[in-house]
């Protein structure tokens, strides 16, 4: 029997070493900061494909689907364009499509203004898009008293939302089958990441775990889910419990008038979306404080809190305010910094 | 901030006309104006007064028709006036655009637009030869106008603008020549917001344009609310007669002197196609 050279045996005994060791470095962390939401509850077990966009219709894309979203048209899938969805809106009229809140659990007006302003975004009546498909419930609250029946069809199915929102919202067309699920498979490119969550260190190790190990995956989900809000909630104000409300608070002419700028002129401004203009002008700012005590469209009370309704002959008009969206606070602060200006 | 301050001034005037004038303003993309135009008869003077309740039961001209914004800066538009020239009956077509527009705090202090319009009158023919509307042909009926026009908005409150143009008939009186060349000058004072003082002037240059022919410069005053919705009111006095600017320029026989004006008004309500 020939003898084993001692060099192969130390080669040997390091390829097994090393085969050995690579079995017991741990796998590679599988979850990472910008992982979708969605994915990662999948991975925890919790698997919804309802709102999925069906892409077996035929013409349906994301690049379309926003198309439809920013400039209420697109491309037609057989050639062409399409009628525009609406003469009055598009869908960024009112909504924002990226994170607006900075802390998802909660639907606080004065942190939104604060991080739209910061992300220079408008502050605006519709809540954002970004992470609508991760949301649960639509039109929620008070919108029911708003729009009645149609609400219910909306309330827990995206695609019926999406549908009130082009009608009656917008005041346009309903939307083709193609342009719906568009319209998804856009709103799935703008879903939640981990990280918007703002998880702390432990809960992203937890979850890790929940994953790698596939314990404590209930907990998991329930930890994830409680750090952004199902719905948008909505309450909605009236304008003389506001003028009421405002009479003990102190008017914060700045925070004002981020409102004026980066809300009221994002669709008043050049006349936008607004037959009504408003801008820089002392006029305007004194025309504005001048019609504050009324109870015509033109006072900011009534037409933040009720909104400008559609007459006959002409269909647009500007959602209002819920309470969630602006606070009497805000309100305040608005007066206070129109009142400013018209001085 | 969002929108910190607007580079281009939204408006110069509210309406894209001046009583009579075209103003610099176009109709945003997708507008349709309708506009409704009334001027009664004369106020005072030999045939005002209180025979005629000041001119209310008279009217000199009538105007109805639509503009529509094809663009942000080119409009068309289409009327028919009653006419108050001895052209009546008239289908007037009418395209704006705006060139310029005045910035706030940039390079172009002015906003500058070219109106032009073709009317063609479709009054019922004359049998006798040497009426105007006998129309021996029918390129008689047609009359151009063209305009260049120069607005600024000076302050909040106070806008100007300045204009030259051409006015060609195909046919014309005795005497009286084809081509005339005026100019406006249009002002509007802002009380507030939705409330202003607009006035306007033309004035024509010919040899046949004189008093001894009695020929006018066509001057008005008024005011203007924009009431909301898209809606602007004018009520004015103005010694013209007729409203678009193929009748008014070359026929203004009014003069204020004697009490030859009269209450006028136009509604515009816009709405969105």
């Amino acid at each position: 029997m020939s003898k084993v050279s001692p060099k192969y045996l130390v080669a040997s005994l390091a390829f097994i070493f090393v085969i050995c060791a690579s079995l017991v470095i741990p796998n590679e962390e599988m979850v990472f900061e910008d992982e979708r939401v969605f994915k990662i509850l999948e991975s925890l077990g919790s698997i919804e494909t309802e709102k999925f966009p069906d892409t077996k219709e035929f013409g349906v894309s994301a690049k379309r689907g926003q198309e439809l979203i920013e400039k209420g048209f697109s491309s037609k899938p057989g050639g062409g364009k399409t009628k525009k969805q609406s003469k009055h809106f598009v869908c960024t009229s009112c909504h924002n499509l990226k994170k607006e809140d900075p802390d998802l659990r909660f639907s606080d007006p004065q942190a939104r203004l604060e991080y739209t302003a910061q992300k220079d975004m408008p502050f605006l009546q519709g809540t954002t898009l970004y992470g609508a498909v991760n949301r649960e419930s639509y039109y929620n609250g008070d919108y029911y008293k708003k729009y009645g029946d149609l609400v219910l069809p909306a309330k827990n199915n995206i695609r019926e939302a999406i549908q009130l929102c082009a009608v009656e919202c917008a005041q346009g067309r309903r939307l083709h089958k193609w342009e719906v699920e568009s319209i998804l498979a856009y709103l799935w490119t703008i879903d939640l990441r981990l990280h918007d969550l703002e998880l702390s260190d432990e809960e992203f190790v937890f979850i890790d775990a929940a994953i790698q190990n596939s314990t404590d995956q209930d907990s998991a989900i329930a930890l994830i889910q409680s750090k952004y809000l199902d719905g948008s909630p909505a309450h909605f104000g009236d304008a003389e419990s506001s003028r009421q409300a405002m009479k003990s608070l102190k008017g914060e002419p700045e925070n004002g008038k981020l409102i004026y700028e980066n809300g009221c002129l994002h669709c008043h401004a050049n006349r936008k979306y607004s037959y009504f203009l408003l801008d820089d002008c002392d006029l305007t700012f004194k025309y504005l404080k001048k019609k504050q005590g009324s109870y015509t469209d033109h006072s900011i009370f009534q037409a933040i809190r009720f909104g400008i309704y559609s007459v006959a002959g002409r269909k647009s008009y500007m959602p209002q305010y819920t309470m969630e969206k602006m606070s009497d606070q805000q309100l305040k602060d608005l007066e206070s910094y129109i009142d400013m200006r018209a001085e | 901030m969002i929108v910190q301050a607007q580079d281009k001034v939204p408006q110069t005037f509210k309406d894209t006309r001046v009583i009579n004038t075209q103003s610099v303003e176009t109709l945003k993309a997708g507008i349709l104006d309708f506009r409704v135009g009334h001027r009664f008869g004369d106020a005072a003077g030999a045939a005002g007064g209180w025979p005629t309740f000041y001119g209310l039961e008279n009217a000199a001209d009538v105007s109805i028709g639509f503009d529509y914004g094809l663009t942000d800066n080119f409009m068309i538009g289409l009327h028919r006036n009653k006419g108050a020239g001895p052209l009546k009956s008239n289908v007037n077509m009418l395209m704006k655009y705006k060139v310029m527009r005045q910035e706030i705090e940039g390079r172009n202090p002015f906003s500058v637009a070219f109106s032009g319009m073709i009317s063609y009158s479709t009054m019922q023919r004359s049998e006798f030869e040497f009426d105007i509307n006998f129309f021996d042909k029918r390129a008689h009926r047609i009359s151009y106008n063209l305009q260049v026009l120069v607005g600024s908005k000076l302050t909040e409150r106070l806008a100007m603008q300045l204009g030259a143009g051409i006015t060609y008939r195909n046919i014309v009186q005795p005497r009286d020549f084809n081509d005339l060349p005026s100019v406006s000058a249009v002002l509007k004072y802002q009380f507030t917001k939705v409330f202003g003082l607009i006035l306007d002037a033309n004035f024509m240059f010919s040899e046949f344009h004189t008093s001894e022919n009695n020929r006018y410069p066509a001057i008005g005053v008024g005011f203007e609310w924009e009431t909301g919705g898209g809606h602007v009111f004018q009520i004015n006095l103005t010694n013209a007669t007729g409203m678009a600017e193929t009748d008014y320029l070359p026929y203004t026989s009014s003069n204020w002197g004697e009490g030859e004006y009269r209450i006028g008004f136009t509604i515009a309500r816009q709405f969105k196609l």
